[in-house]
């Protein structure tokens, strides 16, 4: 879905192709080739509101993670994106990213405490970052715009700690 | 001097011409692929999204009954596999090619008979 031109052309490659002219094209189709930029930062309005919150400070200590988050020990293990999508930064939290897939409508993912994230479009299994302590939030959208904090499954926290196998990836 | 010019014409353009052809399979593969990519089950095979039909959809909101987006847009092209995105709910995933950019597909994904919402699929 998200191939770029050079990777698919390398496809086209391997039927075997003259060199000379397959270097001309992919010069011509790298041409065509998106440079990477990374998406603006996501505001999200929560619909849950509570008085103690993530980036709130309590007897001076930084809070760095609220109710509706499931704390994972990753040890400076990496973190995987668990379907195709996109890793935007998340507006006034930064230590967090969003992210969003067209494979799961309605939903966001919120990953935070990863260090030096990737940014934009990643591929089902890509690293979207590593750290020490991964704050994972589950966002389902409401009608009136707000996103509220459900119930994470095991399932998408397990496609986020476990790299694809690579026969199963697309 | 010249012949070496005008073998080297020919094999240019002969390779130009097996490379286009090849170039046209492969990017009708590729649209075929956008379409059926992730697809568990190929519901029907000429479903397609109207213009009017998308129109229709965006005025449904969110946890509205699946019956009534059903209404609207008949049924799918394929089914994704199921999913659990949040605990102890199943979440159905169907896919509609969009009649007017085949290349696109809208992806609508319910739950409980409920209809959580919708996200355009780009190739």
């Amino acid at each position: 879905m998200t191939w770029g031109w050079s990777t698919k052309f390398a496809f086209r490659r391997n039927n075997g192709i003259s060199i000379g002219l397959g270097i001309a094209l992919l010069a011509l189709l790298s041409g065509c080739q998106a440079t990477p930029t990374a998406p603006p930062a996501r505001h999200v309005v929560l619909q849950q509101q509570w008085e103690l919150d993530r980036g709130d400070r309590v007897a001076g200590y930084l809070v760095s993670a609220g109710l509706g988050d499931v704390s994972i020990e990753l040890g400076g293990d990496s973190v995987h994106a668990p379907f195709d999508g996109e890793v935007a930064p998340a507006a006034g939290q930064p230590s967090c990213v969003y992210f969003s897939s067209s494979d799961v409508p309605a939903y966001l993912f919120r990953f935070c405490g990863l260090r030096r994230p990737h940014l934009g479009t990643v591929r089902y299994g890509d690293t979207m970052g590593s750290g020490e302590i991964l704050h994972f939030a589950t966002l389902r959208r409401h009608p009136d715009g707000t996103w509220a904090i459900v119930e994470p499954s095991n399932n998408i926290l397990e496609r986020s700690l476990q790299p694809p196998l690579q026969s199963a990836r697309p | 001097m010249t012949p070496l010019i005008a073998g080297g014409l020919v094999f240019a353009t002969v390779g130009l011409l097996f490379d286009f052809q090849g170039m046209r399979s492969w990017l009708q593969e590729s649209a075929t692929s956008t379409t059926t990519e992730g697809c568990e089950t190929i519901v029907q095979a000429n479903a397609q999204l109207s213009r009017e039909q998308l129109a229709q959809l965006l005025t449904i909101p969110e946890r509205d009954a699946k019956e009534r987006v059903r209404q609207i847009v008949s049924a799918p092209y394929c089914r994704l596999p199921e999913l659990t995105v949040r605990s102890g709910v199943v979440a159905e995933r169907e896919a509609y090619p969009l009649a007017f950019d085949p290349k696109t597909r809208l992806v609508i994904l319910y739950e409980k008979d409920e209809y959580a919402g919708y996200r355009f699929s780009f190739e």
